[in-house]
């Protein structure tokens, strides 16, 4: 009998078979395409934490006579790629006289320094630990020892290539060195760790002054110092491994962490291994657990709205199948007998759902993330598919076998095939409208947002660079609320619309529907329900589509900001710390081809107290007109007010908010800071008035930096040297920075905005919303077209009779149109103007409540019109192209559409 | 094929009230008109006419084609073979609403108007003003004794009920030709007669040509001209 059935079904009502199928699969695949982002952002991330880290691990070796050992057992570990080692000595200061750029002898001292000892291979083996900023990395050769300086220690002792160095060693003489090469230690924070020391025991900041020098050298210098000093001169291995890890970045940090740890077992605690690269992994678990936020807040939405889409489809054939089931207990089928029967629809819509579901995403997956794995590891991916297709099922069996379900138990056969349904006068509302549950729902959504919106999701940056993520679980409960109370609203309005306002209904569909707009609304009142349904899905998926398009331009759009923030303009033109341009060499690099504007920025290293940050000196007519600067950089004012301070008083200076908070100031207050003179090479006191905040600047690199006037710095210093150009391109920058790259030679370092937008999209959270964001926005394009046209459309087929019942009374066919058209009409209008309100309020609450994505945070959002233009196209051609072909089959089929029962 | 069977009786309507007039062209017109669903006929070769003013009983079983017959009168099924004609009417495209009108067997109420504009609806779809059509609907209902289910929407009326406001909305459209299939059939008996006679009152003082299609003896009686259709094929001495 069940076989009989599926095969009348599949032949008689194939149709009705289609649509449940197609959204069960459409939901199946969009929580498997979820799926598939998260395992590919998941193996982006663990690549990424990998491909950071410089060091994987630090072995400290406690007794430097067994490093040789500690040496061999870590290269003969499985997953050791190349491993060096290193002295690590303390002084108590260094000192160099160098010449100022009068002739005159300058000598300046230091403090304790940290002296390290590497072989010549080690740049090579580590090549994200040292940067070369000028002369060489090579310590060997002939001639007395070589140094490397790191940047701040050179600035210390205003030392340059070529000068000499004196390292006080206790007991022992000073060794002099000739300074190779300045670089910068990218990872000093990590480099100077107290290796195997608890989080909260490690230095505040690296050390202020570093030296390297050759390791052989190293030996010389500072073995005598071991029997003395022990505790200042000790030893590490260095390490990169293979990282042959799983791609979860979970099932990664424990792999990495058990490889350490064997490797301290092996070496019977005779060392301490600083594992970076577990710590690193460590990170990319909190970004996989924001990438599972993305999941929930951009991805769920989506699949829930299919889901709900499939059951409004399947209920649209409710009453026929209410009648077909009364019909086969007439006929004397048990109640059992039925249930078989609407379980074998259930299942093979579930079944058909699922496997077009799955195949769907695997195609989709590989479109849009360029990897079909729905799952990091085989038993993950089985996991992932096995609840995609069990949800199809639950699905299918949601709409088809519930139902069935509960028409057996609480009907009767005969009201079944009656059909005796009183919805058309039902005037009474559904229990949670009486209760207002839709009003509560909107009231505790903005309830939470308000509490929850400045807690959300924030992103971590601790000084030593490893992110972690704070998450706010109550969060999730604002959108969700906004999403259940503005359907229900949506629903409330639309109904009472339609029931009490029958009038205002008439003369708005009289465009539409002429003289028949008086019965087409009394139509309307009585099919009020189904129209509601209608509205409230189109309504939702306007919402869906226009938020997470919304919410994915702004995050664009950040990320361009960040790229800007970063590379500071179009092209920038970074002067090593040795050389001296000026302004005036602005003019070469303004004739490249390509070149808009050159703007000079300078950079200083300016003392405040005992700490150094980094000045810019700006000139105040011009660096707004370079574009580089907006106003969320700024607090207090916008970008001309504050800038325009600087112009106003010669020495006024914006601070950051950790400075101005730090010391205290008010707007006037004096700032001296200690800045190097180019005539005597010393630092000498200039006197600054604090006149407000920066928060952001181009090419800043810290969050803690002064901007003052350019002009004033370079009077008060004697130096009127150019740290940077920014440089402003018309058209694609890639080239221009070739050409200029060109013109100037290896010295300036010279970047674009193209290289940095890369190194920025895959930048701290490591996530990248570009995959996502084709899937949501391709399925919020969907379900927009489908829940405005098919719902409407099944909602009018069920009509089809009546319609065609007017065709047969003589209605011409304009006039079937026009009574079709009148429900398009208002479906479209209610859902476009639903959605969008709606879309509008929950991109606003997206994007506060996950502000901590954006870096910097968004001052406005960024609309992307015409998608949203073409989703409000498209699912108006939906609900027209539905309410068409039924206007039409029902002309069409006049005598077979009046046998239907 | 079975042999031709009518009776003519004097009509129904009151002595002095004109008689269908055969002089003037027909209102509908089949020449050898067949209808084929796939392999079934359900038409074959039928030629009939009717008058304008005529009332016609077509007779016979379930499934002879009566329906069909009455749908290809209506212009809402093409014929398969043969010619429909409407001489006077010209094509159904060109029909205003109401022109001809069919109260069909099956329930053929719109299920979101209630019973008042049911009936007002051919009304208003020939340009009748909305609040005209619905003082004729209610009007036409009361004439039927449904007065008080003006409001009623089809689910919550009987079957006979809702035959009868079919009736009504037919009625009001006051057609140049009116289709009855199985006017009583969902009727006793003494209410179904009474439906008939008041039927063809209306019709007449209308001026409508009338169709009925039943299976009822005491129907036909009610009505001047009596059709016999058998197996699709319908008599050709039963034409006037």
């Amino acid at each position: 009998m069940i076989g009989i059935w599926l095969a009348g079904l599949v032949r008689r009502r194939p149709g009705r078979l289609l649509a449940v199928t197609a959204g069960t699969a459409v939901t199946v695949a969009a929580l498997a395409s979820l799926a598939v982002f998260l395992t590919s952002a998941k193996q982006a991330m663990t690549a990424q934490a990998t491909r950071r880290v410089a060091v994987d691990w630090q072995v400290a070796v406690p007794d430097p006579a067994a490093t040789d050992r500690a040496l061999r057992a870590v290269r003969a570990d499985a997953g050791t790629a190349a491993a060096e080692p290193v002295g690590l000595a303390t002084v108590p200061g260094l000192a160099a006289s160098t010449r100022d750029a009068g002739g005159s002898v300058v000598s300046q001292q230091t403090a304790s320094a940290r002296v390290l000892g590497i072989t010549a291979g080690y740049a090579g083996t580590f090549p994200g630990e040292l940067r070369v900023l000028a002369g060489t990395v090579s310590l060997s050769g002939p001639g007395g020892p070589a140094a490397l300086l790191a940047q701040q220690t050179a600035s210390n002792l205003a030392a340059r290539v070529g000068d000499v160095v004196r390292v006080r060693r206790p007991g022992l003489p000073v060794l002099a060195v000739t300074v190779a090469g300045v670089v910068d230690l990218p990872q000093a924070d990590s480099l100077f760790q107290r290796v195997g020391a608890p989080a909260g025991s490690q230095p505040a900041a690296p050390p202020d002054n570093v030296m390297l020098l050759d390791l052989a050298e190293w030996h010389r210098a500072f073995d005598p110092m071991l029997a003395a000093h022990p505790e200042a001169v000790t030893a590490q291995v260095h390490v990169r491994r293979d990282h042959a890890l799983p791609a979860d970045p979970a099932a990664a940090f424990v792999a990495a962490t058990g490889q350490a740890r064997h490797l301290e077992a092996e070496l019977a605690g005779t060392v301490t291994v600083g594992d970076n690269l577990a710590a690193a992994l460590d990170a990319a678990r909190g970004d996989a657990l924001y990438a599972e936020v993305l999941f929930v807040f951009l991805g769920l939405p989506g699949a829930v709205l299919a889901a709900a889409l499939t059951v409004t489809v399947a209920a649209a054939g409710a009453a026929r199948r209410r009648r077909e089931r009364s019909l086969l207990r007439l006929r004397g089928a048990s109640p059992g007998q039925v249930l078989a029967v609407a379980a074998a629809e259930a299942l093979l819509v579930g079944v058909a759902g699922a496997v077009l579901g799955l195949a769907g995403a695997a195609l989709v997956g590989r479109a849009a993330f360029g990897a079909a794995a729905f799952g990091a590891t085989p038993g993950a991916a089985a996991g992932w598919m096995a609840a995609a297709a069990a949800a199809g099922l639950g699905l299918a069996a949601a709409a088809l076998l519930g139902p069935a379900r509960r028409d057996l138990r609480h009907a009767t056969v005969l009201a079944g095939w009656q059909q005796v349904a009183t919805a058309a006068r039902r005037t009474r509302g559904p229990l949670w409208a009486r209760l207002g549950l839709d009003l509560a729902a909107l009231l505790g959504a903005y309830a939470v947002y308000r509490v929850t919106s400045r807690a959300g999701y924030h992103l971590v940056v601790v000084p030593e660079g490893v992110p972690t993520i704070s998450v706010s679980y109550w969060a999730f409960a604002g959108p969700a609320l906004l999403w259940l109370g503005a359907a229900g609203l949506t629903w409330r309005l639309v109904d009472l619309l339609l029931h009490r306002g029958r009038r205002v209904v008439a003369v708005a569909v009289r465009p539409v529907a002429g003289r028949l707009a008086g019965l087409a609304a009394a139509g309307a009142r009585r099919q009020r329900r189904m129209l509601a349904r209608a509205s409230v899905l189109g309504c939702l998926a306007i919402a869906f589509a226009a938020s997470t398009a919304v919410f994915n331009s702004t995050y664009l759009a950040q990320a361009e900001v960040d790229a800007r923030l970063t590379n500071g303009a179009d092209v920038t033109v970074t002067e090593p710390p040795s050389a001296h341009a000026g302004p005036a060499d602005a003019g070469r690099i303004a004739a490249v081809a390509g070149v808009r504007g050159v703007e000079p920025l300078q950079h200083r290293f300016a003392y405040v107290g005992s700490d150094l940050q980094d000045l810019y000196g700006v000139r105040p007519a011009t660096i707004l007109g370079a574009g580089t600067l907006q106003d969320a950089y700024f607090d207090g004012g916008t970008a001309r007010q504050l800038i325009g301070r600087l112009a106003n008083a010669a020495d006024a200076i914006l601070v950051s908010a950790e400075t101005a908070h730090d010391y205290q100031l008010q707007p006037g207050d004096a700032l001296t800071l200690r800045l190097r003179d180019a005539g005597t090479g010393h630092t000498i006191p200039v006197t600054f008035h604090y006149a407000g905040v920066v928060k952001e600047f181009p090419t800043a690199p810290r969050d803690s930096f002064f901007v003052a006037n350019a002009g004033y710095v370079a009077t008060a210093t004697g130096d009127d040297s150019v740290g940077a150009y920014l440089v402003s391109t018309a058209g694609d920058p890639h080239p221009v920075a070739e050409r200029i790259r060109a013109l100037l030679g290896p010295g300036p370092r010279v970047t674009d905005l193209t290289t940095s937008r890369t190194a920025v999209g895959s930048s701290l959270t490591a996530v990248d919303l570009a995959g996502l964001t084709r899937v949501e926005l391709g399925l919020g394009l969907l379900l927009a077209v489908a829940a405005g046209g098919l719902v409407l459309g099944l909602g009018l087929d069920e009509r089809r009779r009546d319609l065609t019942v007017v065709a047969a009374l003589g209605a011409r066919a304009s006039q079937v149109r026009a009574l079709v058209g009148v429900d398009a009409a208002l479906v479209t209008a209610a859902t476009l103007l639903a959605g969008g309100m709606l879309g509008a309020v929950l991109s606003q609450v997206l994007v506060a409540v996950l502000t901590g994505v954006f870096d910097p945070p968004p001052e406005s959002l960024a609309t992307p019109w015409p998608y949203l233009a073409g989703v409000a196209l498209a699912t108006a051609s939906g609900v027209l192209g539905g309410a068409a072909v039924v206007s039409r089959r029902a002309q069409r089929q006049v005598t077979a559409n009046l046998r239907q029962a | 094929m079975s042999r031709v069977t009518w009776r003519r009786r004097g009509p129904t309507v009151p002595p002095g009230t004109r008689r269908p007039d055969r002089d003037r062209a027909p209102v509908v017109r089949c020449e050898q008109v067949s209808v084929r669903f796939g392999a079934r006929t359900v038409l074959d070769a039928v030629c009939c006419a009717v008058d304008p003013g005529q009332r016609v009983a077509v007779m016979g079983p379930s499934g002879s084609g009566k329906t069909t017959l009455l749908h290809v009168l209506a212009g809402l099924q093409p014929a398969t073979g043969g010619a429909v004609r409407w001489p006077t009417l010209g094509s159904p495209a060109g029909w205003a609403p109401g022109t001809v009108m069919v109260s069909f067997q099956a329930p053929s109420l719109v299920a979101s108007l209630d019973a008042a504009e049911n009936v007002a609806l051919p009304l208003v779809l020939a340009g009748v003003p909305d609040r005209e059509a619905r003082q004729r609907a209610l009007a036409e209902l009361a004439g039927l004794d449904l007065a008080g289910l003006a409001a009623q929407l089809p689910e919550e009326l009987s079957g006979g009920q809702a035959q009868r406001v079919s009736l009504a909305r037919a009625l009001a459209a006051r057609p140049v030709l009116l289709l009855a299939d199985e006017p009583t059939g969902q009727l006793d008996g003494t209410t179904g007669m009474a439906l008939v006679r008041m039927l063809v009152e209306r019709a007449h003082a209308a001026g409508s040509a009338l169709v009925v299609a039943t299976h009822d003896p005491q129907v036909q009686d009610l009505l001047d001209t009596r059709w016999s259709i058998s197996d699709g094929r319908l008599d050709a001495a039963a034409r006037r």
